[in-house]
C-alpha cells in the first residue's frame, strides 16, 4: 500500500500563529488563556478561555472580503494558508493533481447560530440572509476547497472532540486507496457560547486553569483554534524534494456505546489497540502519547487507566504529555493541533510538557512530563483523542525513515 | 483488501412521511404516494409557506424504552428507530464477539439545529446558569449516531458526516472504505434530518422552499414550472456488510455495493456549482464499477425542484448519457431530506433492485430538460444497476452504484 508522509503544518492557536511561534511558545511552556472577550461571561461560573486574541486574516488572504466567511472558515483557511506555504505547495500545483480535503469540527459554524439567535430574539424580522449561508457545517472545508482549487474529494467529520484524528485518519486513507494524492487534512473550532455555557453547566471547566493530570485539576479550559496538515503520498513528495515531518502509520477508532459524557476506559483501550494493530508495532514502539488530557476529573483518570491495561508494565516509562494545559481544549481542532505537536516533537526530538503540574494523583500516576519540555528522540508517537458520544480516535505517527 | 464488489446491502430501514419500514416505503413509492401535509410541528404563521414533509405518526416508544427518551431529540429518536427497523431487517445481531467489528457512518449536518439553537436561547434569555445540562449533549452534531451506538451497543465506530445534500452518499462511501480496509465487517450506514423551525426558516428566507412567492408549493424536479423545494425529515439506514460475513451468518442481501465516487467542484464563488464536479463522479464511478453507461437501469436523481441544483444536475446528464437512461427523482413524493436524501435514496434504490420498479417523479409535467425523466412509475421491470447522485451548493458531488446480486 501506498505511504503517507506529513508535509505541511499550519495552526492557529491561543499560543501562537504558525508552527514557529507556536513551536517555541508549546516548548517554553507557556500558557495561551485570558479573560474571555467573544461574549459577556459575567453570568458564567467562569471567565477565562483559549481565544486566539490577534487574528490577522488579511495577512493570509490580502483583499478577500472577510463578511462572508465564518469564523470557523476564517481560522480554516488561515491555518490551510499556513500548512501550503509550509510545505511549498502552490494553487497550480493543487490544480494539476487529485487534491481532497478531510475536515474535522464539534460545531461547525456554530458562532453563526448564536449571533441568528440574539439578532432574533431582539428582532424577529432581522434580516439574516447572508448569515444563513454560513450555517452549513460543511461551508468551512467548501470554502478551504474553492480557495485553493480543490478537485478531489470532500469530507468533512463532526465527531466532536476527536474530529480532527478522523479527518487526518480519512485523509490517510483516500491516500493509500489511490483516490487523491495530496490531502489537507485538520480541525476547525471557533470559541463557541454554547460549549462555553455546556461545560460550564456541566462543572468542567476550570476557573483559573488547566492541570491535567493533577490531583487537584478542576477541569477543562474552552478554547479555539484551527490545526491543518499537508498529507502526501510518499513518492509525490520525494519527487519534489519535500520537506518531511513523520509517516503516518496507522489509526484506530472505537466507539464506547455507554454514555455520551463519560468516558469508557473499555472504549479507550480498544481505540490504542487498534491504532497500534493497524501500525503493525507493539505498546514496546511507542515512544510518546500525546494525551487527550482535558484537565477534567474522568477524563484523566479514564486515560491514564487504559494507558496502564494497553502498556502494562511499562506505562510509567512513556512520556504522556497534554498540550491542552497550554492552550485549552479547541474542541475539533484539538487533536489536529495534536497530531502537529506531534510532528514537530518527532521532528525535534523535543516532547512538550504538561503545564500547571503541582500536585501528583495515585491515579494519574504516568509520566505526564511535568512543566519542562524533554529531550527524547522519537520513533513512533500516538495522538490520543476523545469526544462526546464516546467516538474515539488515536492516530499514530512515525519518525520517517525512507 | 476486499474489493468494493464484495460489499452487500443486508438490511433496510427507513422512518418517512410516505412510510415506515421498508415495505411500506417501496409500497408507496411504487403508488407515487406524496408525504406532503401541514405542519404541525411548529407555528408556521411566520411563513407564507405551511406545507412540509412531516412524519405525522411517528410513535418512538415503538423503538425506544420510555426511560431513554426524555432527553433524546427529534433527530435521534428517528435514526434511533431507523437503525432498529435495519437490524431486524438484516436479522443481526449484536454481540460482545461481534461488536468491534460493527461500526455506524450517518450523515447529519445541522445535526439537531433546533437543539443547538434551543439551548442557545435558553442561556440568552433564562442566563446561562439556568441553562439545563441534560440537553448540552444534543447539540454535538454527532449526538443522532452516537446515541444508535450507545442503544445496540455497537463499539467498532461511530462516524458522523456533515456534507450536506452529500452526506449520506458520503456516509456510504466511507462506511464502504472501512469495509475495505478490514476495520469493519458491518457497518450501519445512514442519514437523518428533523423537520424544524430553525432549518426551515432558513430554507424560506433564502427563497428555495416551493410556494414562497405565493403559489400552491408543489415539488416538480426538472419542469418549466418548478419554484422550489419542499423541505422534509426522515431517517434511513442500510445494513452494509462484506460478503464473506453475509454468507457466514446466511443472510439475504438486497443488493451490491458496485462503485463510487466522490469529487469537490472548485468553481468559485457563490452558492452554486457548475457540473464539472457532478460530472467527475459520475465518470468516475462508471469507471471503478467496470460497467458500460448502457447498463444503468435509472438514475436516482437528487433533483428537488430547486432551479438552479435541477438545471445543473440535468444538463450534466445530458451530457453524460443524452436521453438514454431512465432518470427519477423519490424528491417529488418525500421532499427534500437533505443530509438524509442519499440514505432515502440508496434505500429506494435497492427496492427497484429487489423488487424491479422504477419508481415516478410524481408531479412533473412538463420537463424543461431533454432527459428521460421518469414521469409514470414502471413496474415488472429488471434493475441490474442504479446510479445513485447527490450534489451539493457548497461544491461536493456524490455517486454511487449499486447493483443486483
Amino acid at each position: 500500500m501506498r505511504r503517507v508522509v506529513i508535509t505541511g503544518l499550519g495552526v492557529v492557536s491561543s499560543i501562537g500563529i504558525g508552527k514557529e511561534e507556536f513551536w517555541q511558545n508549546l516548548t517554553a511552556g507557556k500558557s495561551g488563556i485570558s479573560p474571555v472577550s467573544s461574549f459577556d461571561t459575567s453570568e458564567h461560573f467562569t471567565h477565562l478561555g483559549g481565544e486566539v486574541k490577534e487574528f490577522l486574516f488579511d495577512k493570509y488572504y490580502p483583499g478577500i472580503k472577510q463578511n462572508s466567511f465564518s469564523r470557523a472558515s476564517m481560522l480554516g483557511l488561515t491555518a490551510t494558508r499556513l500548512a501550503l506555504n509550509d510545505a511549498d505547495i502552490t494553487n497550480s500545483t493543487l490544480q494539476e493533481i487529485e487534491a481532497g480535503i478531510c475536515m474535522g469540527t464539534t460545531l461547525g459554524s456554530v458562532q453563526v447560530v448564536e449571533i441568528i439567535d440574539e439578532l432574533l430574539l431582539k428582532n424577529k424580522n432581522h434580516n439574516i440572509d447572508n448569515l444563513i449561508c454560513l450555517v452549513p457545517t460543511h461551508s468551512t472545508p467548501s470554502d478551504i476547497g474553492k480557495i485553493n482549487d480543490l478537485n478531489g474529494s470532500f469530507m468533512m467529520f463532526s465527531t466532536a472532540c476527536a474530529a480532527g484524528n478522523y479527518a487526518i485518519g480519512y485523509g490517510f486513507d483516500l491516500i493509500r486507496l489511490q483516490r487523491i494524492d495530496i490531502a489537507i487534512v485538520g480541525g476547525v473550532d471557533p470559541f463557541s457560547k454554547v460549549a462555553f455555557t455546556g461545560f460550564n453547566q456541566f462543572k468542567a471547566v476550570a476557573p483559573e486553569r488547566c492541570q491535567p493530570f493533577d490531583k487537584n485539576r478542576k477541569g477543562m479550559m474552552v478554547a479555539e483554534g484551527a490545526g491543518v496538515l499537508i498529507l502526501e503520498e510518499l513518492e509525490h513528495a520525494l519527487q519534489r524534494g519535500a520537506n518531511i515531518y513523520a509517516e503516518i502509520v496507522g489509526y484506530g477508532l472505537s466507539c464506547d456505546a455507554k454514555h455520551m459524557t463519560s468516558p469508557s476506559v473499555e472504549g479507550i483501550v480498544q481505540c490504542m489497540k487498534k491504532a497500534l494493530k493497524e501500525a503493525g508495532i507493539s505498546p514496546l514502539d511507542v515512544d510518546y502519547i500525546s494525551a487527550h488530557g482535558t484537565g477534567t476529573p474522568a477524563n484523566d483518570r479514564a486515560e491514564c487507566a487504559a494507558i496502564k491495561e494497553v502498556f502494562g508494565e511499562r506505562y510509567m516509562g512513556i512520556p504522556v504529555s497534554s498540550i491542552k494545559s497550554m492552550l485549552g481544549h479547541t474542541m475539533g481542532a484539538a487533536s489536529a493541533i495534536e497530531a502537529i505537536a506531534c510532528s514537530l516533537a518527532i521532528k525535534h526530538s523535543i516532547i512538550p510538557p504538561t503545564i500547571n503540574f503541582e500536585t501528583p494523583d495515585p491515579e494519574c500516576d504516568i509520566d505526564c512530563v511535568p512543566n519542562r519540555a524533554r529531550k527524547h528522540e522519537i520513533n513512533y508517537a500516538l495522538n490520543n483523542s476523545y469526544a462526546f458520544g464516546g467516538n474515539n480516535a488515536s492516530l499514530v505517527l512515525k519518525r520517517f525513515i525512507e | 483488501m476486499s474489493e468494493i464488489n464484495n460489499i452487500l446491502i443486508t438490511g433496510i430501514g427507513v422512518i418517512s412521511p410516505i412510510g415506515e419500514g421498508k415495505d411500506e416505503y417501496w409500497g408507496a413509492l411504487r403508488t407515487g404516494r406524496s408525504g406532503f401535509r401541514e405542519i404541525t410541528l411548529f407555528d408556521t404563521s411566520d411563513f407564507n409557506v405551511k406545507i412540509g414533509g412531516e412524519i405525522t405518526d411517528f410513535d418512538p416508544l415503538k423503538y425506544i424504552h420510555k426511560r431513554h427518551l426524555r432527553v433524546l431529540d427529534r433527530s435521534t429518536r428517528l435514526l434511533i428507530a431507523a437503525a432498529r427497523l435495519s437490524l431486524e431487517d438484516a436479522g443481526l445481531t449484536i454481540t460482545d464477539e461481534n461488536t468491534y467489528s460493527i461500526g455506524v457512518s450517518a450523515g447529519a449536518t445541522f445535526g439537531s439545529l433546533h437543539s443547538i439553537s434551543q439551548f442557545d436561547r435558553e442561556g440568552l434569555i433564562e442566563g446561562p446558569k439556568y441553562v439545563n445540562p441534560s440537553f448540552f449533549p444534543n447539540t454535538v452534531i454527532n449526538s443522532p449516531a452516537s446515541q444508535v451506538s450507545i442503544m445496540f451497543k455497537i463499539k467498532g465506530f461511530n462516524t458522523t458526516i456533515s456534507t450536506g445534500f452529500c452526506a449520506s452518499l458520503d456516509a456510504l462511501i466511507y462506511a464502504a472504505d472501512f469495509i475495505r480496509l478490514g476495520r469493519a465487517d458491518v457497518v450501519l450506514v445512514g442519514g437523518v434530518e428533523e423537520l424544524c423551525e430553525e432549518t426551515f426558516m432558513g430554507f424560506y428566507r433564502l427563497g428555495l422552499l416551493s410556494g414562497s412567492k405565493g403559489s400552491p408549493p408543489g415539488c416538480k424536479p426538472y419542469d418549466k414550472n418548478r419554484d422550489g423545494l419542499i423541505l422534509s425529515e426522515a431517517a434511513s439506514v442500510l445494513v452494509l456488510e462484506s460478503e464473506e460475513h453475509a454468507r457466514k451468518r446466511d443472510a439475504q442481501p438486497y443488493a451490491r455495493i458496485l462503485s463510487y465516487s466522490n469529487a469537490f467542484c472548485p468553481q468559485k464563488p457563490g452558492m452554486f456549482t457548475s457540473g464539472d464536479g457532478l460530472k467527475k463522479a459520475i465518470i468516475q464511478a462508471i469507471e471503478r464499477a467496470s460497467i458500460d453507461y448502457e447498463d444503468i437501469g435509472f438514475i436516482s436523481s437528487c433533483a428537488n425542484g430547486g432551479i438552479e441544483l435541477d438545471k445543473m444536475e440535468a444538463e450534466t446528464i445530458a451530457e453524460i448519457f443524452g436521453n438514454k437512461i431512465p432518470a427519477s427523482s423519490i424528491k417529488s413524493m418525500i421532499g427534500e431530506t437533505y443530509s438524509a436524501s442519499g440514505a432515502m435514496a440508496l434505500s429506494a434504490a435497492t427496492g427497484a433492485i429487489h423488487l424491479g420498479f422504477i419508481p415516478a417523479t410524481v408531479n412533473t409535467e412538463e420537463p424543461e430538460y431533454p432527459i428521460n425523466i421518469i414521469k409514470e412509475g414502471i413496474e415488472n421491470v429488471e434493475i441490474h444497476n442504479v446510479l445513485v447522485v447527490s450534489s451539493d451548493p457548497y461544491g461536493n458531488n456524490s455517486a454511487v452504484i449499486i447493483g443486483n446480486i
